[in-house]
């Protein structure tokens, strides 16, 4: 499988059901085995897309209003790229605080962790609020060699 | 009974989908006086907060109670993520369910 100057990719509008999380999922599955990317990357991509795209269908459309999300991944040479569009209310994941991973069972609270995994496995991660829309979008910068199949 | 050691193996993906009966799964041994829970990964592709939040909870009923808990055959990714969230710190996980049997009995 050749084509690494090739740009690929695909996106998806989606409704305001969390079974949408499981298709997305699905999709990036199916895209990341379609152009050989490893599973780890896969899965990492699936874990931001769930935690982030769980919250925005949870909170982000009190009744009434608009929706829009879309999602959209592009692969080029040096990365992957994934962005969520939504037309819910303002929300930066960012701003939320990580939480204290050094703390015991007991003083632990429960959530917080969705947004440090999206910090943490992804290579860079932006939020910008326009047009009354959020936009998330975040990257990983793919290493050569076993990465990707690539031309000699 | 509270001795024996109850065990959990979620099967493919545990997401936000599929933790509310995982949940209820665990709920239910606890709540039937399980003190010792044996979660085992070895069938398991996939999870999220949703699924570490269940484990966690679970985890520190057992603690508040006396009782324990082990994680088993978690695969490379998986055992990262625990990583990532500091859970692999406060949770026993152990590469087989042999191993983590035998904390668990001792």
């Amino acid at each position: 499988m050749g084509g690494t100057s090739l740009r690929d990719g695909f996106a998806a509008e989606l409704g305001k059901d969390l079974t949408e999380v499981d298709r997305v999922g699905r999709l990036i599955e199916e895209f990341g085995e379609r152009t050989g990317l490893p599973p780890k990357l896969i899965y990492h991509f699936t874990l931001a897309f769930d935690e982030l795209l769980t919250n925005t269908i949870s909170y982000g459309f009190p009744d009434g209003m608009h929706e829009q999300i879309t999602v959209s991944v592009t692969l080029d040479e040096e990365s992957l790229v994934a962005e969520i569009l939504d037309s819910g209310i303002a929300f930066n994941p960012l701003e939320r605080e990580s939480p204290d991973i050094t703390l015991s069972v007991e003083d632990r609270p429960i959530g917080g962790l969705g947004v440090h995994f999206v910090r943490t496995f992804m290579d860079k991660v932006e939020y910008r609020r326009e047009d009354g829309r959020n936009r998330l979008t975040m990257a990983k910068y793919l290493k050569d060699s076993t990465e990707r199949e690539s031309q000699p | 009974m509270a001795d024996e050691i109850q065990v959990s193996r979620p099967k493919g993906r545990l997401d936000s989908n599929a933790c509310a009966a995982f949940e209820t799964e665990l709920v239910g041994y606890l709540n039937a006086g399980s003190q010792r829970l044996l979660i085992d990964f070895s069938d398991l592709d996939y999870i999220s907060s949703a699924g570490l939040r269940v484990i966690l909870m679970a985890a520190k009923r057992l603690k508040a109670s006396g009782g324990s808990i082990a994680l088993c055959s978690l695969n490379e990714t998986i055992g990262e993520v625990f990583e990532v969230s500091g859970f692999d710190r406060i949770l026993d996980i152990h590469k087989n369910a042999e191993s983590a049997r035998a904390q668990l009995a001792s």
